[in-house]
């Protein structure tokens, strides 16, 4: 806010200062190096994107290298015509006449003191070439109308299939990734790195040729009618590329310095609407407000020193190409004032007539001239660009290039049916954090569930219990140790069969942005809408269901707003309960309902869940109750397992203390 | 929101309306249609930014304008080469004579040999190229490469600039233009970013944060087009065209008047053709945004619950939806260029009629002696400039309604009402007594009832439990009180002032709430703490984090305190993530706090010893919980029994237990039980 103020003072002072600044940071960091192999190697990775569009793509750049030959080669005679033709009244070259359709009074003779067309001659001449002009305007609006279309389909199928395969390969980027990364990141990389796709063909391959193309095709035809102005603008391009080459690593480096400041400014948005409950409560707006405008700034900054490297070099090149430019019209000049031949005129004269240096070979030279020039200029230009292009591809392809660590092994096995049971032996796992060593969470977990149990785990918060439960829906891999399906390694099956097999109610109860009913379907393919309420009604969600206005069909907000917890604890429920999976795991499924609610769940559940394996994480003694088995969980390790009674037989017993601190608890109040 | 708002409109059309924009998950923004009135409001509005950017926008206008004088030289130095170097004629071979700023480079010509005149000409352009880089280039339409999607372009455009000139004039021009844009969009983008912030909590939930991100982000940067379109490019252009068209009226008005009147038709022409479709450009391009939003919310939200979807098994469903929104949005920016196409065929198809109609006439006067070879070459350059700015003058409005679209999206939040507006109310004293309800009704947008007649009295030294079923409206009483959601009927007071009378800083300054959801930042643990009390001192954040039993997680972490929380604090437990959330609740220590199932995830030990605290801190203070677990509520000094919306029982444990056939009662024997 107050570095605004203070911009908005003196703009020209704050200008100068900011471009002090940046000559002076310029050579400090270091610039992030792209080598030929490596542009070659990001070709190579976007080619399965563009590879379904190919065909499409060479017939729209033959369109246009048609059109462009064929007005390259028209525009000669036209200006012809109409310069040393209609406005100075030379006779026509037998090819024009034949082509405008007049007869041979309008052929020159090649006379040296040929006269002049009279008037009316030159008029007819005039209006015959309007009309092709006139033909040629309505191909020029039948072009304008189809390509830029054509254009934007092929250039939006790219980008739509390199945005699928990233955000399919980020879903299955293992949880290691996403505890570290930003979300905002992941959107920026999906969207606006992503999106760079769509120029590279174009633009960082095609139109480079393209131009180069039309610069060779300009200088030669400039080489043809003069080889010394040809030569002495080749010569230019020494120090332009000197130039380029020096300036190349600051574009490099601000391209990258730009791309992560806005990267950052998403997450920081992101971050900040996905707290901001949190936010309103502390009456912190308005200091997430200064952030993002501090975060504004500095994306902006990033935007603008980019800009400004391109503009510096862009200036310079330019003013070495006018300079040229303007050198070569004096030239010209004297030689169209002492009638100099042009080298190859005299072949051509049945088709132009630039055999000397006159009004319109001067034009045509200097357009050739300006063309070739403008050419280079337009070809530094994309260099620069390209490197942002470049830079934005290698940040989307970092995140497509990561690989997932849980993979399908090489020969998955069928998963085991019926199962009987589910067993951890020595699980170890720690989370990694970022610059610290790993916390430990699981150290050595022996378990065995058997299918129609129930098995609560229990513990301190903190305890592993959760984690335990990642384990068996293989969102990590133990460290040591093994999880198996009667005796199957979970690393032997399929990850998705894994979990198409395995159904959880998670502790957070996310629900996503629909209807009722996609939230309980959302991970069950195939389910009828009878399948859906039948398990609404285990999870007792039907009731508060059936009394919203649209039932099932009642539109959930963002984040399921609306609802209590409770009853997005229920329907996080249901969605477990309707994908009737053989392993059904509930994380603290009654943290949120009242006891009347819990009763009912629970015999449901107990009743629905007879031939399954379930787990059950709960802090709730009356939910423990429920449990065939309790597996007190302290330190990573079990440390206690048995049913409630026995469990609570065991003097000094971990579980027997756990839950005599609620007993006491209660005691304390009473 | 619509639903309760009477209209006119028969209910078949809303009734598709709302479908058509369910299709791109909006659920506040759902009446999208700009009139041509409305659009002239919004692109006002627009307008007064420039405000902000005085200094910057007089900079952008004086360069343009100064780059003016090397342009209108240009076509004249061309006459000269061709007429008295080329064809090597005298001056004053023909009638047309030049305009009085000629006059001393004429003056200085005057009697050269042709070669003479050249190098002169020559010294004059490299002049020139040096300066304002003529003849060399020009930084127009100079950015970097973009998407094919608004949303990529969006980044390009809020860094737009551009400069007829190059050399040292054009760098200045381009770079003051980029600011100028940046400052622009910037100014709405902050101030969107506070509006949004700020919404009612009845709102946000139904706001999507994609919707958000796209708003702010991507639609904000149309805004500078707007001013440009408005005042820049016509000023520029009419200038110009006053120029061109005092030029010909000096030089060639008694050769060919008529060709003056044939240029500025153009004028009319364009808006006229183009006019009817500006309704349709504003529908495309609003739909094209929408659809683009809802890309991103569908891109965010599996981002941000990826941990859901991989243990839901739901990727391939979430990569398929988010394709079908990707590839909807791309159809819709088709759609949208589309139309585009469509007009400019018609502008240019115009120009080229123009363009053959001219040369007619022009070339008439020259074979008929009247004017020079060189005339030409002036003549269509000036006439070309004439109908260029007439067809662009005339065609400003169509311009205008693409950005109109996304300048729609960004002043609907800016307008919508938030909690904010009464924040200048007067202020809150230090809390003394406590918090009254009195006959509060609360009701939520939609209809549904959520506390009926709530009469309540809770007073400063209590910890209050509320108590009662899923759905009871718990949550929402708690809402009442830091006003995060507004009585229908009925008052809140404290200390006996209307909650939504007082200034809102220094309401929510005094009150702390822990919410259900465990938000919190992928920052460090300190940063998390920081957030609620930013000038926290160490002894607070200590005091804070062994109030809610986080000391002893925190001591294991290899950083302590300034240990960086993965996204949405994944790397920590849900119960933990519990604790700090109540410890940032805490650091506060405000009058009132006010907590929403602070325990559900605790484990007894931590629970006890939190309750504990918490009733030790509640000696000088208003604490209220929301709570099922009967060990926490019985703490509480007084327990409000909640059913359906309406207060059953009030009283301590003791009290209310005795209470034979009280609701309270029934509840605990089921728990107990």
């Amino acid at each position: 806010m107050l570095d605004a103020r203070r911009r908005s003072g003196n703009a020209h002072l704050v200008l100068a200062r900011d471009f002090l600044a940046t000559v002076a940071k310029m050579d400090r960091a270091e610039a992030p190096s792209i080598s030929a192999r490596r542009f070659g190697q990001l070709i190579g990775r976007s080619w399965p994107f563009i590879r379904p569009m190919l065909w499409h793509l060479v017939a729209f750049m033959a369109i246009n290298a048609v059109t462009a030959l064929f007005i390259v080669g028209l525009w000669a005679v036209a200006s012809d015509l109409l310069m040393n033709k209609v406005l100075v009244g030379e006779p026509l070259q037998p090819v024009q006449a034949f082509v405008l359709g007049v007869d041979d009074a309008y052929v020159t003779t090649e006379a040296e003191d040929e006269p002049l067309m009279a008037a009316e001659q030159r008029k007819l001449v005039r209006d015959r070439l309007l009309i092709w002009y006139g033909i040629a305007g309505l191909v020029f609006l039948g072009g304008l109308a189809t390509l830029p279309y054509y254009e934007a389909w092929i250039r939006h199928n790219f980008n739509q299939n390199l945005r699928v395969a990233m955000i399919e390969r980020a879903e299955h980027l293992s949880l290691k990734y996403h505890s570290h990364a930003r979300v905002g990141d992941a959107v920026f990389r999906v969207y606006q790195d992503s999106a760079m796709i769509v120029n590279l063909l174009q633009e960082a391959l095609v139109a480079p040729l393209t131009t180069t193309f039309w610069m060779a095709l300009a200088l030669g035809t400039l080489f043809v009618l003069t080889p010394e102005i040809a030569l002495a603008c080749i010569a230019v391009g020494v120090p332009v590329v000197w130039l380029t080459a020096k300036y190349t690593p600051r574009i490099r480096r601000r391209a990258r310095d730009n791309r992560m400041a806005n990267s950052d400014l998403t997450s920081r948005l992101q971050e900040s609407f996905a707290a901001i409950k949190v936010v309103k409560a502390n009456r912190a707006e308005s200091r997430i407000l200064r952030r993002f405008d501090a975060d504004s700034h500095r994306a902006l900054n990033a935007a603008f020193y980019l800009r400004l490297e391109i503009a510096l070099l862009s200036a310079m090149v330019m003013t070495l190409a006018g300079g040229i430019a303007v050198g070569a019209e004096y030239v010209l000049a004297g030689w169209a004032i002492g009638d100099r031949e042009t080298y190859l005129g005299a072949a051509m004269a049945a088709w132009i007539g630039f055999t000397v240096w006159n009004l319109g070979a001067f034009n045509y030279a200097r357009d050739q001239i300006e063309e070739g020039l403008g050419n280079a200029n337009w070809l530094i230009r994309i260099w620069c660009k390209a490197q942002d292009l470049f830079i934005g591809l290698e940040r989307a392809f970092f995140l497509l290039d990561l690989e997932p660590d849980i993979v399908d092994g090489d020969d998955p096995q069928a998963f085991p049916a019926p199962l009987h049971s589910v067993a951890c032996r020595d699980v170890h796992f720690s989370y990694e954090l970022p610059d610290a060593a790993p916390l430990p969470v699981l150290r050595g977990v022996d378990l065995v569930a058997r299918a129609g149990t129930i098995t609560a785990i229990v513990g301190a918060t903190g305890s592993g219990k959760s984690t335990l439960m990642s384990m068996i829906l293989r969102l990590y891999d133990p460290e040591r140790g093994s999880v198996a399906f009667n005796n199957t390694d979970i690393r032997d099956l399929a990850v998705d069969d894994v979990r198409a097999n395995t159904a959880i109610a998670l502790q957070k109860n996310v629900l996503f942005a629909g209807t009722v009913a996609d939230n309980v379907g959302y991970a069950a393919d195939g389910k009828t809408l009878a399948d859906v309420e039948a398990a609404a009604k285990v999870a007792c969600a039907h009731e508060f269901i059936s009394e919203m206005d649209k039932g099932y069909k009642t539109e959930l907000g963002e984040r399921g707003g609306k609802l209590s917890t409770g009853q997005r604890q229920r329907l996080s429920i249901a969605r477990a309960v309707v994908r009737d999976t053989p392993i059904l795991i509930l994380d603290e499924p009654t943290a949120s309902l009242d006891a009347a609610t819990e009763n009912r769940l629970l015999k449901n559940l107990g009743e629905w869940g007879r031939d399954k394996v379930v787990f059950l994480i709960t802090h709730r003694l009356s939910t423990i109750k429920n449990a065939d088995r309790i597996a007190f969980l302290e330190d990573g390790r079990i440390a206690e397992l048995g049913d409630h009674d026995e469990l609570m037989a065991r003097p000094n017993g971990r579980y027997r203390s756990f839950v005599e601190a609620e007993t006491i608890g209660l005691q304390a109040a009473g | 929101m619509s639903e309760t708002a009477l209209s006119p409109e028969p209910a078949e059309s809303k009734r598709e309306a709302r479908a058509r924009h369910l299709r791109y998950d909006d659920r506040i923004d759902l009446d999208t249609k700009v009139t041509s009135r409305e659009a002239a409001v919004l692109i006002g509005r627009s307008l007064k930014l420039l405000a902000q950017a005085r200094g910057l926008f007089a900079a952008k206008v004086l360069l343009s304008f100064g780059f003016m004088a090397p342009s209108i030289l240009l076509p004249w130095i061309g006459k000269i080469v061709t007429d008295n170097v080329l064809l090597q004629r005298p001056f004053g071979d023909t009638d047309v004579p030049y305009p009085p700023f000629m006059d001393p480079i004429l003056a200085l010509l005057d009697g050269m040999a042709p070669m003479e005149i050249m190098l002169t000409v020559a010294v004059i352009l490299v002049l020139l190229l040096l300066v304002f880089g003529t003849r060399g280039g020009s930084f127009e339409e100079f950015g970097l490469f973009e998407g094919a999607d608004a949303a990529t372009q969006g980044e390009n455009q809020i860094s737009a600039g551009s400069s007829g000139a190059a050399g040292l004039w054009g760098i200045v021009e381009y770079m003051v233009n980029v600011r100028l844009t940046q400052r622009l969009a910037n100014t709405l983008r902050t101030r969107l970013f506070g509006r949004l912030t700020r919404l009612p909590m009845t709102t946000l939930d139904d706001q999507r944060i994609g919707d958000s991100i796209y708003r702010v982000l991507y639609d904000t940067p149309q805004v500078p087009s707007v001013c440009y379109e408005l005042l820049l490019t016509p000023v520029l252009a009419l200038i110009w065209g006053a120029v061109n068209l005092y030029l010909i009226q000096y030089t060639y008005s008694n050769v060919a008047p008529e060709l003056v009147w044939i240029a500025w038709s153009a004028f009319p022409l364009a808006l006229i053709i183009t006019f009817p479709a500006s309704a349709l450009v504003r529908r495309t391009n609003q739909a094209k945004r929408a659809a683009g939003a809802a890309t991103t919310n569908a891109m965010e939200e599996t981002m941000d619950n990826v941990y859901a979807v991989q243990s839901l098994g739901g990727m391939r469903r979430d990569a398929e939806r988010f394709a079908e929104r990707s590839r909807e949005s791309f159809l819709r920016e088709r759609f949208a260029l589309a139309v585009g196409i469509a007009l400019l065929v018609v502008v240019f198809a115009l120009m080229i009629v123009a363009a053959i109609y001219i040369t007619r006439l022009v070339t008439d006067q020259i074979i008929d002696g009247e004017m020079s070879p060189g005339d030409f070459f002036v003549l269509f350059g000036l006439l070309w400039g004439i109908l260029e700015t007439a067809t662009g003058i005339g065609s400003f409005w169509i311009r205008l309604q693409g950005p109109v679209a996304a300048v729609r999206r960004v002043f609907f939040f800016m307008d919508y009402p938030v909690d904010e507006d009464r924040v200048h109310g007067p202020q809150l004293d230090a809390i003394e007594r406590g918090v009254e309800f009195e006959d509060v009704d609360f009701s939520y947008p939609d209809g549904r009832q959520a506390l009926a007649g709530v009469n309540l009295e809770l007073k400063v030294g209590e910890l209050i439990a509320v108590v009662g079923p899923t759905g009871s409206g718990k949550t929402s009483l708690a809402y009442l009180i830091p006003a995060f959601l507004q009585a229908t009927a009925g008052r809140v007071l404290i200390d006996g002032r209307d909650v939504t009378e007082i200034d809102l800083d220094s309401l929510r300054s005094q009150i702390s709430y822990v919410f259900q959801e465990h938000v919190l930042l992928s920052a460090s643990i300190r940063d998390n703490l920081l957030l609620a009390k930013p000038d926290a001192s160490e002894e607070d954040i200590q005091r804070a984090l062994e109030g809610a039993a986080c000391m002893d997680f925190i001591r294991e972490l290899p950083d302590g305190v300034d240990t960086v929380l993965g996204q949405s604090g994944d790397t920590l437990s849900v119960g933990q993530q519990q604790r700090l959330c109540i410890a940032r609740g805490l650091i506060r220590d405000t009058r009132i706090l006010i907590l929403d199932e602070p325990t559900a995830a605790l484990d007894p030990k931590t629970e006890n010893e939190l309750v504990q605290a918490l009733q030790a801190g509640a000696k000088d203070r208003l604490v209220v919980v929301i709570a099922h677990r009967l060990s926490t509520i019985r703490h509480a000094d007084r327990i409000v029994f909640l059913e359906d919306g309406r207060v059953r029982d009030v009283g301590d444990h003791e009290s209310l237990m005795a209470t034979p056939g009280g609701a309270y009662r029934r509840f605990v024997a089921l728990q107990s039980g």
